[in-house]
């Protein structure tokens, strides 16, 4: 049913479809709170603001039924605010790629599909990339051919600090 | 054609003519006509990269992380101007005009700007260049697949070689915007791919892509690059279809003078940079990092440190660090 609702949302259903979907939606228990979920999670990708005041609590409830590979970050104590919202919308964004990007899938939670994790060549050692990193991206980053197919996007790698 | 051919064949037409003119379609259809239209797509990419009007919401994902960015482009005759706005943990904002990139970092209160060489050719990867891709990559057309409300089409390139990544363009149909770009490695699995959740097409106002923030007393780095001759520094074998592209000097966080060449083959590029290494240090031991398509190499040679980022293969950043190479100059 989540598939059908999600179907739904991206306006791919027909009408008779989408009829028998909104009802099965406005009814069932599982179907509505896919309902909920998926629009809180494009709620959130969207910047939309402001979050109803359920919103984190929603999303660490989901969070903790759910399996995720996001692991969490160090928290500063002065950026905590913001940095809830922001994990709040990570994990948003983690299960919305998951359930855009690899659809259509099987009846399940929306899970992200890992990304291959990078090996090194053999003989070098791996070292986590230094904060220090990013001045170089920066500079990197302007040279790049992609920046003409894809304008500034790639300027999103940097490193973050909370890492 | 290819529909049309066997459509005439079943329906019991076929004569020897028409088994041939079949048999012509589907050897054409597999040889030629799909990395022509596949160069025609990445010239469509190319051009709305740099007509179109947007502002949208994408997903950056790489290794079990993924963050959330919002882009705006506006375009009027004077050139054009976008906004990047990191939307996922530490605030960050890169404001780019035609001749100036401004990146905001409001949590130490620093704008770093890099200005924009007077060598109009590069970066841009021109549409003369782009038939040169095929040097290197595989060209063909894919799926098609809706993202975020557009028809997309796909776009497929392999590398030739292990040297070099594999890419899967999705491009709306319409407009030829670019939805979403995955990365593959040579074994075929993706390594990081941006993906736009949501996108509207036109509509831009100036307004749209002023910085957000006041930063009139913050700290200004600016990187002062500038073209240069880095005097004795070279590989001693490129990488093969990387080529150097250009060489400059420039200033990092903390004013020193750094070198930095930049090799591409077109389509991915891998920056050098140099810098002299302070003498009461420990001899820099080499390790190689990682984030996404993204490797940074580091290791010391001539009493410099030498950093190498590239969107590569982590074998390929590696194999351009070793061969780095100082020769006093004579």
């Amino acid at each position: 049913m989540k598939t059908r609702i999600s179907a739904l949302m991206d306006g791919e259903l027909d009408d008779r479809s989408a009829r028998e979907a909104i009802v099965t939606a406005a009814r069932e228990g599982e179907a509505a709170e896919a309902w909920r979920t998926y629009h809180l999670i494009s709620d959130a990708m969207r910047g939309a603001r402001p979050l109803s005041g359920e919103f984190s609590a929603r999303v660490a409830e989901r969070l903790a039924a759910e399996p995720t590979v996001l692991a969490p970050g160090r928290v500063q104590p002065a950026a905590r605010a913001w940095f809830a919202m922001s994990a709040a919308a990570s994990v948003a964004a983690v299960a919305l790629v998951g359930w855009v990007a690899f659809a259509p899938q099987p009846e399940s939670t929306p899970t992200p599909v890992p990304l291959a994790q990078v090996k090194p060549a053999p003989g070098a050692v791996a070292v986590p990339m230094p904060v220090a990193a990013n001045d170089y991206l920066l500079a990197h980053q302007a040279f790049s051919p992609r920046v003409s197919l894809q304008g500034m996007a790639p300027y999103v790698r940097s490193v973050s600090d909370e890492r | 054609m290819r529909g049309e051919a066997v459509a005439a064949a079943q329906r019991g037409l076929a004569g020897p003519a028409c088994i041939l003119a079949l048999l012509f379609a589907l050897g054409a259809g597999a040889a030629q006509a799909q990395p022509a239209e596949a160069l025609a797509w990445m010239r469509r990419i190319h051009d709305a990269t740099q007509k179109l009007s947007y502002t949208g919401t994408f997903v950056y994902q790489h290794g079990d992380r993924s963050e959330s960015s919002r882009i705006t482009r506006y375009v009027d005759q004077r050139g054009d101007i976008e906004r990047l706005e990191m939307l996922d943990g530490v605030p960050r904002e890169i404001v780019r005009t035609r001749d100036v990139v401004r990146c905001y970092l409001p949590g130490s209160r620093v704008v770093k700007i890099e200005r924009r060489t007077r060598d109009r050719s590069f970066p841009a990867l021109l549409p003369e260049r782009i038939g040169a891709l095929a040097r290197h990559y595989d060209l063909a057309l894919g799926e098609t697949r809706r993202i975020a409300g557009f028809d997309c089409q796909s776009i497929v390139l392999t590398p030739k070689d292990d040297l070099r990544y594999g890419y899967r363009l999705y491009a709306d149909a319409k407009t030829g915007m670019l939805l979403k770009a995955v990365i593959v490695d040579p074994s075929g699995e993706r390594v990081e791919q941006f993906t736009f959740t949501q996108l509207a097409i036109g509509n831009v106002t100036r307004d749209m892509v002023r910085p957000r923030h006041a930063s009139g007393k913050w700290r200004v780095e600016d990187a002062a690059a500038s073209p240069a001759r880095l005097a004795g520094w070279g590989l001693s074998a490129e990488l093969p279809g990387f080529h150097k592209v250009f060489e400059l000097k420039r200033r990092m966080t903390d004013a020193k003078p750094v070198g930095q060449m930049v090799y591409s083959d077109g389509l991915a590029a891998v920056s050098v940079f140099i810098e002299p290494l302070e003498a009461r240090r420990g001899p820099l031991s080499p390790g190689i990092a990682s984030m996404g398509a993204i490797h940074v190499y580091t290791r010391e040679v001539a009493n410099h440190r030498v950093t190498v980022v590239g969107e590569a293969p982590a074998a390929s950043v590696q194999r351009i660090a070793n061969a780095v190479e100082f020769h006093r100059p004579q």
